[in-house]
């Protein structure tokens, strides 16, 4: 499964937000790119318009309703996503157009690629709730816990309510 | 009555040919009505649900087209996305309003209801129709007809996006009765919607009139529910041709839609056309009723002209003929039956006139004019002329038939009918009675007239007959009676003037008037015919003998046997009494036979006694014509041992005459056998010498009427006499004289030479017994016996 969000959260000891992190959502050829953008809590997102059209970015999810009235080029400020949750894109004058930022409270994310596997890397050890986002997800995967050394690795495996099956490889540290 | 109940029948079988047409085609039209009917009642009803779908979808697309419009309104969706009740309630009233729905409800993905313009009385609560959520969910709407809140609702579920779902917007449109006015309306077809959900009552909406309305109702809650397609139900007093059909089941929610279309009213144009169709048959049934009647009439009624023209032939009109006037098959057989009446005609006066007429002459036959005398009998009665009839006999007739032939005799009864038809006056009556006897019917006042009459009639036998090359005298004996002076009845008068021919031809021809009482002697005659038959077996007959004389020797040698009827009532009776009867009777074979075996047992018993007498015996003209005669005769004198010319047969002239050439033959036949034979009665049958010569006689007989009164002064019969004897002695014959009575006489003959005699002068006809007592006594015995 492509566009899987996976993420580890240490058990304990929550991580402080993100300072100064920045990340994109483009909006070219009337879609939102990437479809789906994991951050962690803090980070700001810039919403450039590249295409010559017009876009009107809206959110009505609870982690971070705003909106971007119709407008062209890149807008000045940022958008601070400081709530953990996931929150859905949409542009008000083109109804197919949609994409989510899962904002998550920890540093160890990933999003899937085709093929549905990744890795989480560089992880410190102790033991770790891993958890995962799809678009389109009834029901969340039930979190799992694993306990990552130093120097191991480990891998799990999720399945996705639905649709095909997802398959997360939790990378080594 | 069968002319009349062939036009009945005829009549029957045209109308029922008629009857049954007419009501096959009724039934078919009603059968073809009725099944157009329903034909019609099934399509409107199919129709009429179509219609009902139709707008039902159409407005399902409009108010999901609506909703959708609704629920991409960016504040609308920001307002849900941010969960403020009170305020998504006052906006899904607003824009519920604005799309006309009854009823909005916001839905949550998990299918509970977070707002609904109902008050909020379905918050919290899950929205009753989940499976149209999962259908939303699927397609991205749902559109459904459902029962809510007890009434037909037509709902339409969208999600609101942000642009993911994030909860479900729900409208309500409830079918109300402009929508089922409209199919009503489009289509004639009643519409009913029958919406519950369990544990509501359901309810009904309908263009039904409200009585009809209740008894669907009834009908839909009652045990039996209502059936599938094709059935009728009667709502009110009127059927309903109904059609059912479920539009949702499933969520507890039934909605059922029921199309019905009034049967009698659908049936009013099928009816109207029927009633005309039946109106077209009845007044056709008529015409041809009365076409019937006519035709048939046209056929009886000159059936029943010919049974009336039938009628009338049988009455004997042959003359009305029948008139139909027509040139067809009736025409033919009427013409036909004319021909037949004309035939009819024809052969009847033919058959009436062959009946009434002799065929030869054409001539009325006897029982034709005993007709016309009985008629100018009764005519004459009531004061008409009197009359008279005269019977006439062709004499001689027979030797004239046997002497020219069957067909010349039949040519001169034909030329005697003409003749005396052109003789006889313009009111006499002339027939043709039978053989050679015709008869004139008169009109005579007396006896005088009557004779005058009869010598006009007479007159047709003056000239002679000239038939071919063949001359021939023709004379005729006639019998006149008259009416009232002989007769009281034309049966009597005919039987009278026979009498009185009879009598005319007894003395030989001429014309006879009837003499009063001659009828009385005539009665004698039938009876004595009668017991004649009976005498030889009653032993009655006895032979008489009476001698003959040599006259040279003056002894008898020969005796004539003559036959006496000792009758019981009527005493001793001469042959001429009777004899004439026995020969009208057919009688005289057997006297004749029995007179020749007597005399041929007296012969030879005197012989036996040595009394040497020939015994001759009187044959009858017509046994003449009894061919076995000479073997009889012959077999008696064998049997008597008595040489053949012992007997004498004594045959007279005019019985010769009769049939010349047969009588020759039977006279050589006897005369071969060596019996003598004698002409009587000579000089009455003007045979010719030619014939006398060629007869094989031995013995004349000279008359009695020529000898009765000879003598010397008488000197006629002297010469006659005299002539005779000469004539016979020339030929070679005896010659015998009778009717010898007085010594004259006896000297006359002597003198004259004649051979024998006979006669009262010597003897009477005696008894057997007295003549041997008298051959013994008498001088001219000579003492023998």
């Amino acid at each position: 499964m492509k566009d899987a969000v996976v993420y580890a959260i240490l058990e304990g000891r929550p991580a402080a937000p993100a300072r100064n992190r920045t990340a994109v959502m483009d909006q070219k050829n009337r879609t939102f790119i990437p479809h789906v953008l994991p951050v962690q809590t803090g980070t700001k997102v810039t919403f450039p318009n590249s295409d010559d059209i017009r876009h009107h970015v809206y959110s009505f999810s609870p982690a971070k309703p705003f909106q971007l009235p119709l407008y062209k080029g890149t807008p000045a400020t940022p958008e601070l996503f400081d709530r953990a949750g996931v929150v859905t894109l949409g542009c008000n004058i083109h109804d197919q157009m949609s994409a989510y930022i899962v904002i998550v409270d920890t540093p160890h994310f990933a999003k899937t690629p085709a093929g549905g596997k990744t890795t989480l890397s560089e992880l410190a050890g102790g033991r770790y709730t891993v958890r995962v986002w799809y678009p389109d997800m009834r029901e969340e995967p039930k979190a799992q816990s694993i306990t990552v050394s130093e120097d191991g690795r480990a891998s799990l495996t999720f399945v996705a309510g639905r649709g095909p099956a997802a398959t997360h490889m939790h990378g080594h540290p | 009555m069968a002319i009349r109940s062939f036009q009945a029948r005829l009549l029957y079988l045209l109308v029922a040919i008629l009857v049954l047409l007419e009501a096959g085609t009724v039934i078919s039209v009603h059968l073809a009505g009725r099944q157009a009917l329903n034909h019609a009642l099934a399509e409107e009803l199919h129709t009429g649900k179509r219609v009902l779908d139709w707008i039902l979808e159409t407005r399902a697309r409009q108010l999901s087209e609506s909703l959708r419009v609704l629920s991409l309104d960016f504040p609308f969706r920001e307002l849900v996305a941010s969960g403020d009740v009170p305020t998504i309630t006052s906006v899904l009233a607003n824009h519920g309003s604005r799309i006309g729905a009854n009823a909005v409800v916001l839905v949550s993905l998990d299918g509970t209801v977070t707002a609904d313009t109902l008050n909020g009385r379905m918050i919290g609560r899950p929205f009753p129709f989940a499976s149209m959520l999962r259908l939303a969910e699927e397609r991205g709407e749902a559109l459904e007809t459902v029962s809510f809140r007890g009434g037909p609702y037509q709902f339409v579920i969208r999600p609101v996006l942000a642009p993911q779902p994030i909860a479900w917007v729900c409208a309500g449109f409830e079918i109300d009765d402009r929508v089922l006015a409209d199919v009503r309306q489009l289509t004639s077809v009643d519409v009913s919607i029958w919406s519950g959900t369990a544990g509501v009552a359901p309810q009904l909406r309908s263009t039904l009139p409200p009585q009809q309305r209740k008894d669907l109702i009834a009908h839909m809650t009652g045990p039996r529910g209502v059936g599938s397609d094709g059935t009728t139900l009667e709502l009110g007093d009127t059927g309903y041709a109904t059609l059912f059909e479920p539009l949702r089941t499933g969520d507890d929610s039934r909605v059922n839609t029921v199309l019905q279309r009034s049967i009698e009213e659908a049936r009013r144009p099928f009816v109207t056309m029927e009633l005309q169709i039946y109106a077209l048959s009845a007044l056709l049934l008529l015409a041809a009723f009365v076409a019937a009647v006519l035709f048939a009439r046209t056929i009886s009624r000159p059936l029943l002209t010919l049974a009336e023209g039938a009628g009338r032939i049988e009455r004997g009109d042959y003359v009305t003929p029948v008139t139909v006037g027509r040139e067809d098959e009736i025409g033919h057989l009427a013409t036909a039956f004319n021909e037949m009446q004309s035939a009819i005609a024809a052969r009847e006066h033919q058959i009436t006139f062959q009946a009434t007429h002799d065929a030869l002459t054409g001539l009325p036959n006897r029982n034709r004019f005993l007709e016309r005398v009985s008629l100018a009998v009764s005519a004459a009665k009531r004061g008409g002329p009197s009359l008279g009839m005269m019977m006439l006999d062709v004499d001689r007739f027979k030797d004239i038939n046997d002497t020219l032939g069957h067909h010349f005799g039949d040519q001169l009864l034909i030329e005697i009918g003409r003749r005396l038809t052109q003789t006889a006056g313009p009111r006499d009556i002339v027939a043709r009675l039978g053989g050679d006897e015709f008869a004139v019917m008169f009109f005579a006042r007396d006896a005088k007239q009557a004779l005058d009459e009869a010598a006009r009639v007479e007159s047709a036998f003056t000239a002679p007959y000239l038939l071919g090359d063949v001359v021939v005298e023709v004379d005729a004996s006639a019998g006149i009676a008259l009416f009232p002076t002989h007769a009281e009845d034309a049966d009597t008068l005919m039987k009278r003037a026979d009498i009185a021919m009879y009598d005319a031809k007894r003395n030989q021809g001429g014309v006879a008037l009837y003499e009063t009482g001659r009828d009385e002697h005539s009665v004698r005659r039938l009876s004595l015919m009668m017991e004649l038959r009976q005498a030889i077996a009653r032993d009655e007959l006895e032979l008489h003998y009476q001698p003959k004389i040599d006259v040279r020797s003056e002894r008898a040698v020969h005796v004539e046997a003559l036959v006496r009827w000792n009758h019981p009532q009527h005493g001793i009776m001469r042959p001429d009494e009777f004899i004439p009867l026995a020969e009208q009777s057919g009688r005289i074979g057997l006297i004749t036979r029995w007179v020749i075996r007597k005399a041929i047992a007296q012969c030879a018993e005197w012989r036996e006694r040595g009394l040497e007498l020939t015994v001759a015996v009187n044959l009858s003209a017509l046994d003449l014509f009894d061919s076995e005669l000479p073997t009889f005769i012959s077999g008696l004198l064998s049997d008597a041992a008595l040489p053949p010319a012992r007997l004498m047969l004594e045959i007279t002239e005019s019985a010769i005459m009769r049939d010349a050439a047969y009588a020759q033959r039977i006279l050589a036949d006897l005369k071969r056998r060596g019996i003598c034979l004698a002409i009587d009665d000579f000089g009455t049958g003007y045979s010719s010498l030619a014939h006398l010569k060629r007869l094989p006689v031995d013995e004349l007989k000279i008359d009695k009427s020529f000898v009765l009164n000879l003598s010397e002064k008488a000197s006629d019969d002297l010469v006659i006499v005299r002539s005779t004897i000469e004539l016979g002695h020339n030929m070679g014959l005896v010659v015998i004289a009778e009717g010898v009575e007085t010594a004259d006489s006896w000297q006359a003959l002597k003198r004259l030479g004649c051979d024998m005699a006979q006669g009262y002068y010597m003897s009477k006809p005696l008894p057997a017994a007295e003549l041997e007592e008298w051959v013994r006594e008498s001088r001219w015995g000579g003492g023998r016996g």
